[in-house]
């Protein structure tokens, strides 16, 4: 074995490194922080119907957000929903990636390739799918009451439960196989051996395979949040237009509304509150299992 | 600690049979050792003992408790990995203490076991790392006092010293050999290092394709092998293929007459010698069985020489070759190919198996 350490990144002494990260880097401040900056200032400017936008230095949007409950209340349902999702992705899909982890099966990639097959099937295409088949006059409608099962259509479609459900299954995979290789990581060894020092499953799943797992449950908890705080096509489609989120609130502002100071605004509370819920939930797990 | 029973233990996978009908007694306070090639069924009857692999037919047990049918956590068998499987986000302390915090054991009186545990491993002191701070040879000695601490009844080592350099494994065989002893651990270790398993073990169980082939002492084993695949994996032999023509008399294939007394039944036949009882040079004067052989092939190995001789003339269609292996006593040189030597041993000296193939 050598005794000297090898360069943590190759060519780091030569200044190659320096440029191996420039092309992204770029990419990133002019696709993503330059529009960010200017929605800011545009969210600091006044809306003046008629004239569209009036540059200004004013807070009146933020205030007029915090300070309509329609507006609160489509905050605190995107958040309620995107909490919802991600539990639910967490729940369901923990087994499933120690499942795909752990098998021997020669099936394996088959497998992980079903995990991802639903998303090779857009949003959009999906929800219309789910639109057809259990709106009111959908397909599973239409088999129940010709069967004479129910006499009303259910209430499947523009639901809350059709937008949970929606945009689980969309997240999903995401949970899964961010789940899935860091479980891969996890030697089944250091499980046999909590088994063999009298922890029965639940034990050594709560002392064991749950704290190690935690980098890749944080990971795939914030990965998953995010997905779903800034969901778009599925509450529109499958929510209905009484059932608003953050995401399709911005849009609207922007492309219906022409009101850009306040899209902004609502763009950067949006952001800033999955940051914070994103961030605090980190602390909080961390202070528990560290 | 208790003694285990193992009886007419199975398993087998489809049509594959890993494990064939094992029988094994071992005593309370024994350390035993499976030994074998890879892919002999060591380790999978060691996982069945330990109750990860669940066996196709025999028992288990444990003193006087049958564990066949037990799942791991309720057997109280102390494990040891090859890959020491600590648990990383735990220190060295919390790792210990696992399997009394799981027996529900109160924190107060965890400590001084833990400490316990801890001292009788030289580790003390180390309570507050993690393993990752830990030296390989440290580590494998907090994942014994891990499996220590619980007080297990048996104590199973998964061929524990595979991943230390050379150096070290010799100190810790020798750890792991006098605790056992003073703690008087009924103990199963596995592993395919023969060296390891003769300085370790009270006896030894040789198994191979599924099947034990012998158990017995390290003499036992090595003096009267059970068959030849014992005789070659137990130390080396010499074999020599050929057929019992009468009693006490072999006949090479190469068509050499040898003086054999343990050759008894009349046949196709394997002689197995120990290189030690072969004389070399003035050294097999008056023995009866005595050859001029010639060198095929020598290599120096250190303390000793390997020389590949065969028995019968160039001119033989089969050349009766057999390992030699001569202790490298000052001014010995090695012979080059080609040369002859003397070569004799004892008619008592041979053991015959049936030839196989």
């Amino acid at each position: 074995m050598s005794t000297i350490a090898p360069e943590p990144v190759a060519g780091a002494r030569t200044g190659l490194a320096g440029l191996l990260v420039v092309p992204a880097t770029l990419f990133v401040a002019i696709g993503l922080l330059g529009p960010i900056a200017i929605l800011f200032r545009y969210s600091l400017n006044q809306f003046i119907p008629g004239q569209f936008m009036v540059d200004g230095l004013t807070i009146e949007n933020y205030v007029k957000f915090f300070t309509d409950s329609y507006y609160l209340t489509v905050l605190a349902r995107t958040v309620r929903v995107a909490v919802m999702c991600t539990i639910a992705c967490l729940v369901m899909g923990f087994p499933l990636a120690y499942v795909l982890a752990r098998t021997q099966s020669r099936f394996k990639n088959l497998l992980i390739i079903a995990v991802v097959l639903p998303l090779f099937v857009g949003n959009a295409v999906r929800a219309a799918g789910w639109m057809t088949a259990f709106g009111s006059k959908g397909a599973l409608n239409a088999s129940l009451m010709g069967m004479g099962l129910i006499d009303q259509p259910l209430e499947i479609m523009f639901t809350e439960n059709a937008v949970l459900i929606g945009i689980v299954a969309v997240n999903l995979p995401f949970m899964v196989l961010t789940l899935q290789s860091v479980i891969e990581g996890i030697p089944r060894n250091v499980e046999e051996a909590a088994f063999s020092l009298g922890a029965g499953p639940a034990a050594m799943f709560r002392r064991v395979l749950w704290p190690l797992a935690l980098p890749g449950i944080l990971a795939g908890t914030i990965l998953t949040f995010i997905l779903a705080m800034n969901a778009y096509a599925t509450p529109v489609l499958l929510g209905g237009p009484k059932f608003q989120m953050m995401g399709p609130l911005v849009y609207g502002q922007f492309a219906q509304q022409n009101n850009w100071p306040f899209g902004g605004a609502i763009s950067f509370i949006l952001m800033t509150a999955t940051i914070l819920l994103t961030v605090a939930a980190h602390l909080i797990v961390q202070r528990r299992y560290r | 600690m208790a003694r285990l029973s193992i009886e007419h233990l199975r398993k087998t996978y489809g049509d594959l049979t890993v494990v064939n009908d094992v029988n094994i007694d071992i005593a309370d306070g024994e350390f035993l050792v499976l030994l074998g090639p890879s892919g002999c069924g060591k380790t999978t009857t060691l996982r069945m003992v330990a109750g990860f692999i669940a066996p196709s037919a025999g028992s288990i047990t444990i003193g006087e408790r049958s564990v066949t049918t037990l799942p791991p956590w309720k057997r109280n068998c102390g494990l040891v990995f090859q890959s020491y499987a600590l648990f990383p986000h735990m220190t060295v302390a919390e790792n210990v203490a696992f399997g009394l915090e799981m027996r529900k054991i109160p924190p107060a009186d965890r400590a001084p076991r833990v400490a316990e545990a801890l001292r009788l491993v030289q580790l003390a002191g180390f309570d507050e790392r993690y393993p990752r701070q830990l030296s390989g040879g440290q580590q494998q000695r907090v994942a014994l006092a891990r499996a220590l601490a619980m007080e297990p009844d048996v104590l199973l080592l998964d061929e524990p010293l595979s991943n230390l350099d050379a150096k070290l494994r010799q100190e810790v065989r020798v750890e792991i050999r006098d605790l056992q002893r003073k703690l008087g651990l009924t103990t199963i270790m596995v592993t395919h290092d023969q060296e390891e398993a003769l300085t370790m073990a009270d006896r030894l169980v040789v198994m191979e394709k599924g099947e034990v082939r012998q158990i017995g002492t390290q003499r036992e084993l090595y003096e009267r092998p059970a068959d030849r695949f014992v005789a070659g994996f137990i130390g080396r032999s010499a074999f020599l293929d050929g057929d019992i023509v009468a009693p006490g008399r072999f006949r090479t294939k190469g068509g050499v007459a040898i003086g054999c007394a343990a050759a008894t039944r009349i046949g196709a036949a394997t002689l197995a010698l120990r290189p030690e009882r072969i004389a070399v040079g003035g050294e097999a004067d008056g023995l009866h069985n005595r050859f001029e052989a010639r060198v095929e092939h020598a290599s120096y190995l250190g303390a000793i020489l390997e020389i590949d001789v065969s028995l019968s003339g160039p001119d033989a269609i089969d050349k009766d070759r057999m390992l030699l292996q001569i202790p490298n006593k000052a001014g010995i040189a090695e012979p080059k190919p080609g040369e002859t030597i003397t070569i004799g041993w004892a008619e008592d000296a041979g053991l015959v198996y049936p030839r196989e193939g």
